[in-house]
């Protein structure tokens, strides 16, 4: 560690848990991929090599002391291995390629996976127990889930299951029943081993699909699935991209613990509204800022969200609005967290005004 | 105009808003049938139906399902009215080449901007998904593009988009080709970074500025 923090993440969440003092606030810059940068791998190797993953994971987590260490890679882990054909470049993210199906006349094709031998899963299922040998007892160490609704879309195409939507709902319900029983059997595994679960659930975003259509199709299986991950583990975070103010309310009630939110949300809205009852985190520009801003844009965007994010009650975390670009030079990073340590604790108003009107770098 | 002329491109602009595929090829049948001017069916029609429908989505009441199928709708009535445009005005088409960019294989954004464009009178070449940047420079090239529009739904391929604008500037074509980005996580910033001309959150505000870009470009 060549950063100054006093306190490791688990310390720091623990003594926040108590409400005893903490050396600064929680920062999770959300580095997808961008970790084969600075562990110094091909982004394919994780496909296929566990310890590369997890090295990959455990590095970029000591380089920059971030509060949270994710095994993620991309969103098709469990549409893969339910049949999906994935794109898998040689250095760079995963993508769908084509549907698990073509059409509901093949929907007996679709199986519920086995995560101990489909796909990439025992990949992601070997990493997961080495990064939580490694640094478990330092930083909260998760596997991601993909939602059951998001996932459905990639067994049957996004076009298609996007009309569907409107024109076929119960074969939706099919898919997404079927994406569930799969979400609920990685999940399963992943609690074996002993740590925590988060779901992304982008396609569930209101910049894709109405209110109405989210609590119809996405908001039954998705509750099922933070029920049964809230019975195992009490806590439950979740990422949605894009807009999602009108399902705020909707994501309380199902009992989410930790709500990630994209930039294009209203960081402090959603603290005021919702903030009572989750923990916020978000939501520092991707693209804008951390992929293309200076380092001081990046310090100031920062101290802005703080501002806007501790008026949640229930707490806030600083995160990147969502998983940062491969290629997001990593002194942005580095200023990101270190403007966490700036701030410090405990945080005030006047303290945030007086950071925010001075300039700490000359680039 | 015929009052009946004037009542059926009414319906078939509601047709498309009320995403109603059978009615708008219908109506679509019923208007060629009589003979009126397919263009005038198209631009106030049907594509006025689509502007609506990108309007209730800027609003926040249509989303992407409710898009796509007004376009199916609109796509239905394209295919019974083209084969019936007078193409007198066709070598003053502006024309656009549109694709997601390569390693992204997303294409919704990139169908939605090729459909506002084409409602906005622009001939458009679809590269499809997935598209490596020098095949967007190739056909810019040959089609003596206005336009070209680039399109992304992930973090991890934006920055091909700077290799397009980069290959445009090399080949000494980009002074007089508008490039436009858009898709999930492109951002104003960002497109003024790479050095796009435009951009915009939303599809069909996107092929307006296009649009303005490109007639203040020739004139």
């Amino acid at each position: 560690m060549d950063y100054p923090d006093k306190m490791t993440p688990v310390e720091r969440a623990t003594a926040k848990a108590k409400g005893e003092p903490i050396d600064r606030i929680a920062c999770n810059p959300n580095i997808g991929n961008g970790m084969a940068r600075i562990a110094g791998y091909k982004i394919s190797q994780f496909n296929t090599d566990p310890e590369a993953l997890a090295d990959a994971i455990i590095k970029t987590y000591r380089r920059f002391g971030s509060d949270g260490a994710r095994v993620f890679t991309d969103l098709f882990l469990i549409s893969e291995a339910m049949g999906a054909k994935i794109n898998m470049p040689y250095d760079n993210t995963a993508d769908l390629e084509e549907p698990a199906i073509n059409d509901m006349s093949e929907f007996d094709k679709l199986k519920v996976v086995n995560p101990y031998t489909d796909g990439r899963i025992p990949v992601h299922l070997r990493a997961l127990e080495i990064v939580r040998d490694e640094i478990a007892s330092e930083v909260g160490v998760t596997a991601s889930v993909v939602g059951p609704f998001t996932n459905a879309f990639f067994l049957i195409g996004v076009e298609k299951m996007t009309k569907m939507l409107l024109k076929d709902p119960e074969s939706v319900h099919k898919l997404c029943e079927i994406s569930l029983q799969s979400c609920i059997a990685l999940t399963d595994a992943v609690l074996e081993k002993g740590t925590g679960v988060t779901v992304s659930e982008p396609l569930s975003s209101c910049t894709v699909v109405s209110p109405k259509h989210f609590r119809e199709f996405s908001a039954p299986y998705l509750k099922r699935l933070i029920d049964h991950i809230k019975a195992r583990t009490g806590k439950l975070v979740i990422h949605i991209c894009g807009k999602t103010d009108p399902i705020w309310e909707d994501l309380v009630d199902m009992g989410v613990d930790v709500l990630s939110i994209d930039d294009i949300a209203d960081l402090e809205n959603c603290a005021e509204t919702v903030g009572d009852r989750m923990v916020i985190a978000g939501n520092v520009d991707p693209s804008g800022v951390l992929y293309a801003g200076s380092r001081e844009d990046v310090r100031k965007a920062t101290l802005k969200c703080i501002k806007q994010g501790i008026k949640a009650k229930k707490g806030y975390m600083i995160m990147s609005g969502c998983s940062l670009p491969v290629e997001v030079p990593v002194e942005n990073i580095d200023a990101m967290m270190d403007a966490a340590r700036e701030a410090g604790w405990p945080i005030t108003g006047e303290k945030l005004d007086y950071l925010l009107s001075i300039d700490k770098y000359k680039d | 105009m015929s009052e009946l002329k004037e009542r059926l491109i009414q319906e078939l602009s509601d047709s498309v808003v009320e995403m109603d595929e059978e009615k708008t090829e219908e109506l679509s049948k019923k208007y060629v049938e009589n003979g009126f001017d397919a263009f005038e069916g198209i631009t106030e029609g049907l594509a006025d139906g689509m502007n609506r429908a990108g309007v209730l989505y800027e609003e926040g009441e249509y989303f992407i399902p409710e898009l796509l199928v007004c376009s199916d709708a609109m796509y239905l009535g394209l295919d019974i009215l083209k084969p019936h445009l007078k193409y007198a005005d066709s070598d003053s088409k502006f024309k656009a080449v549109v694709g997601v960019v390569e390693g992204d294989t997303h294409d919704i954004g990139k169908n939605l901007f090729k459909i506002m464009l084409e409602t906005q009178g622009f001939e458009v070449y679809d590269l499809g998904r997935d598209v490596p940047p020098v095949e967007f420079v190739k056909k810019a090239k040959e089609i003596n593009a206005d336009v070209v529009g680039l399109s992304t739904l992930m973090t991890t391929t934006m920055d091909n988009m700077k290799v397009v604008i980069d290959l445009l500037k090399e080949e000494g074509m980009r002074e007089k080709t508008i490039v436009m980005v858009g898709g999930g996580p492109i951002s104003q910033s960002f497109a003024d970074k790479i050095g796009a001309d435009g951009y915009a959150p939303e599809a069909s505000k996107s092929a307006r500025i296009a649009k303005e870009l490109v007639t203040k470009l020739k004139n």
